[in-house]
């Protein structure tokens, strides 16, 4: 009996992870022809033509920032710097405790303005709006702290524009990358509702007055290995959905949306760890409901460098919060689970993140134990079991240098061997310990949410907004 | 079971390593490439500003690789420099046969090589491609007829406007991608839009009412105003833009009853328009707009009026029930001194 049940067991393991690393395979050569096509078209793109353009309609970018005294006014100088025909910036201090405000007021001569704001969501009141002698395009905002949702909500009830970037303010992005990411939207704006740019990590980079001078790779090993991971979810997973129209995660650190859209779906969420998420899923839902056509995007090349954990402290810590994140946005969207009206949304996406992204660390850790407990009780050979390992290895070894091969045939920003060499060996070294870490943190925030925990805690960072700097070699 | 699963590992293995092996030598390769090319460019340089200078350069001895190199320096200097120069670059090329050999790519099955060949016939300034690039407008890829679009407005192409206008119509190209094409071939490209106006597409429609705002001149504000009226809100809205971008002052009395639009995008946009090109007269219906409407017209309206009397703004944000609007126009005319 036990016998049987081990075995059929292991069988079920095999089934698993033939079938999520079958899809990944698929998603691989689904990502490979988006970003040949792009590379392509990035011949053609008229980048130039629409930075020249009256008609490139005007983006407000939406920067929350708590307690960022360090780096904000060279993210702000840096933001108003963008290659972009016309955009504003509004800073929403959410509630900082620290001199965030006052070096604004003193780097952009800020003057107190009563600025008119929408009532379109509800947020945490606003103590005061500025606005800027120097900068006129500069709006700043205090409002007492309710969160990240909550600033990115209040940014939209101030934006002037149609549509709103919003973007971490420690993040960092490329002087072309406003420009590159909307251009989806200035080719088809009656279509294109949102679009995300890929986030890469900047911990080894030097960093000169809020721009990558150089891209290099960390020296701390867990950092590392999130490079090849963000690697392998942004050029493989985010390229991958956006060709199926089936885009779920537009990136908190870079994305921009149709303001009126934001506004008609209530805003960024500010009831779940995954605001990001949650909200793609809504606008989804909300355009499905009504039957429009849309399409929300993701662009390869518009890069925004944020800085990863290096500790795997902090780096459990925000695991643990984007797998709540998720948990929560699905929840909360679950009746579109399986769902035929919602189309491939609901029949392939969504069961596709319950089962391979939600429960895949249950499952994954599982597997391994039961195969090695199935062979320990004889229900399957020494074979089976070998044959299963290397298997799963070998697969997850070929997903990894995948996506290294698609960076390097398409972006290859990192311009040496030994850099390549040392990504190429990460991308190996990661499936033993890493990944399966990450699985145990991630199985923990389900736990966690099954308990009704809800504190994160904070995410030290070094600062990347200081000239001449390379935050993970210092 | 076993078998499938060891030859299974295997060919991942064989797999992962191939991929490993062919991305080390193409590596190799293009660094090898890239640095080559980079020393030609840097060579190549001087003989390239020497052709846009209109000296006389001896290109015989110039291999493929450095004809290549040659051409994209010349046609990225094509794409920011106007007049005689471009033709010295268009003259270059068509000597080369580059100009051929890109017109015969139009023809390529593959739609990147002809949306490539069609955007790169646009930097290379030769007329000899016109009659393709229009013809390229018809192509059933969107990238062709884009590249074609934007090349036939980089070529500043009089006999353009109309199939650009057309294939707009027909939604064959993207609003912005026409505009563009439309506003890069300027002046000669006004009388059509001058009559599509009134063109049966409301598309197309407020396309041109948008594009004669920023090419045309105030003598235009009699037909724009007639657009104020338009059956569709977006021609309306453009209609009330242009009036304010080219400060056709007779249209101000239409703007004025415009205010009333059952639209607000619309009433915002008048709004807007006013404060160029309204007077004082105008200011106690702007500062009722700002008190009393939604918010975008309101706070256009209240822009407007602090442009058109800034006093008069201050005095009305002082005054109980002014309104967020009329206090944040207040503050920044106090900012502003």
């Amino acid at each position: 009996m036990i016998h049987g049940l081990f075995h059929v067991m292991s069988i079920i393991a095999l089934v698993y992870f033939v079938v999520l690393n079958g899809t990944y395979l698929v998603f691989t050569g689904v990502a490979w022809r988006g970003i040949t096509q792009h590379r392509r078209e990035r011949r053609y793109a008229a980048l130039e033509e629409a930075f020249a353009s009256p008609l490139t309609p005007p983006i407000s970018i939406l920067l929350p920032a708590y307690n960022e005294e360090a780096g904000i006014v060279q993210s702000v100088h840096s933001l108003l710097a963008l290659r972009y025909p016309s955009l504003e910036v509004v800073v929403v201090s959410d509630g900082s405790t620290d001199s965030t405000v006052e070096r604004l007021r003193e780097a952009f001569d800020l003057v107190p303005v009563r600025k008119a704001l929408r009532a379109g969501i509800e947020t945490a009141p606003v103590l005061a709006t500025y606005a800027s002698r120097l900068k006129p395009s500069l709006t700043v905002i205090e409002k007492e702290n309710g969160g990240k949702a909550d600033a990115l909500n209040c940014g939209v009830n101030a934006a002037r524009h149609a549509y709103v970037c919003a973007i971490d303010a420690d993040a960092l992005l490329e002087e072309d990358a406003l420009l590159r990411v909307a251009k989806p939207i200035v080719d088809d704006p009656e279509r294109v509702v949102a679009t995300g740019g890929i986030v890469r990590i900047v911990n080894g980079c030097s960093v000169d007055h809020g721009r990558v001078v150089s891209v290099g790779l960390p020296t701390s090993s867990i950092a590392t290995m999130q490079v090849v991971e963000y690697l392998r979810a942004f050029l493989v997973g985010r390229v991958g959905w956006s060709r199926l129209g089936l885009l779920l995660i537009i990136s908190g650190a870079f994305g921009v949306f149709r303001r009126s859209l934001v506004e008609a779906v209530g805003g960024w969420s500010t009831t779940t760890v995954g605001e990001d998420v949650e909200l793609v899923l809504r606008l989804h839902r909300h355009l499905k409901e009504r039957g429009e056509e849309y399409r929300i995007e993701f662009v390869a090349d518009p890069v925004c460098w944020t800085e990863c954990p290096e500790t795997l402290r902090v780096l459990s810590r925000q695991r643990r919060r984007w797998q709540r994140g998720l948990a929560e946005a699905l929840w909360r969207h679950r009746r579109l689970v399986g769902n035929p009206r919602y189309g491939l949304l609901g029949m392939f996406a969504l069961p596709y993140f319950l089962l391979f992204e939600l429960l895949g660390p249950v499952i994954q850790l599982l597997g391994l134990p039961i195969v090695i407990v199935a062979f320990a009780v004889d229900s399957v050979s020494l074979g089976f079991l070998v044959a299963f390992l290397l298997m799963s290895l070998f697969l997850a070894v070929l997903l990894s240098v995948s996506a290294l091969a698609l960076e390097e045939v398409s972006f290859r920003r990192h311009a040496s061997g030994r850099e390549a060499a040392r990504l190429l060996a990460y991308a190996v070294l990661e499936n033993f310990g890493y990944r399966q870490i990450n699985d145990v943190w991630r199985l923990q925030a389900l736990v966690d949410l099954a308990r009704g925990k809800t504190k994160w805690g904070e995410m030290p960072r070094r600062g990347l907004g200081l000239p001449n700097e390379a935050p993970s070699r210092s | 079971m076993i078998s499938v699963l060891t030859w299974g590992a295997a060919a991942l293995a064989v797999c992962g390593w191939v991929s490993v092996c062919a991305l080390a030598v193409r590596r190799f390769v293009l660094v090898r490439l890239e640095r080559r090319r980079g020393k030609a460019e840097l060579r190549l340089r001087r003989v390239a500003l020497a052709l846009l200078e209109g000296e006389s350069v001896d290109l015989t001895d110039l291999n493929g690789d450095d004809a290549d190199v040659l051409a994209t320096v010349l046609g990225r200097f094509g794409r920011n420099l106007r007049g005689a120069t471009t033709a010295r670059i268009a003259s270059f090329f068509e000597r080369q046969g580059e100009v051929y050999r890109q017109l015969e790519a139009l023809g390529s099955r593959r739609p990147w090589r002809r949306a490539t060949a069609a955007f790169v016939l646009g930097d290379m300034g030769s007329r000899q491609g016109i009659a393709s690039l229009r013809a390229a407008l018809d192509d059933p890829d969107l990238a062709v007829r884009s590249a074609a679009a934007r090349s036939l407005g980089r070529l500043g192409e009089p006999t353009a406007v109309e199939p650009l206008v057309q294939a707009l119509a027909e939604r064959r190209i993207p609003r912005s991608v026409a505009g563009q094409a439309l506003l890069a071939i300027g002046e000669p490209a006004l009388p059509v839009l001058r009559n599509l106006v009134r063109a049966p597409e409301p598309e197309a429609r407020g396309l041109a009412v948008e594009l004669v705002g920023l090419l045309g001149a105030a003598s235009d504000g009699a037909e724009l105003v007639g657009r104020l009226r338009d059956s569709s809100a977006e021609v309306r809205a453009n209609a009330a833009h242009a009036l304010g971008k080219l400060g056709a002052e007779e249209g101000a009395a239409e703007l004025r009853g415009a205010l009333g639009d059952r639209i607000p995008f619309v009433r915002a946009a008048v709004a807007r328009a006013l404060g160029v090109v309204g007077d004082a007269d105008v200011v106690p219906e702007l500062l009722q707009v700002a008190r009393e409407d939604s918010f975008d017209p309101a706070r256009a309206a209240a822009g407007a009026a602090a442009r058109l009397d800034p006093a008069a703004v201050r005095y009305a944000a002082a005054v109980p029930g002014a309104g967020p609007h009329l206090h944040e126009a207040a503050d920044l005319v106090e900012m502003a001194g």
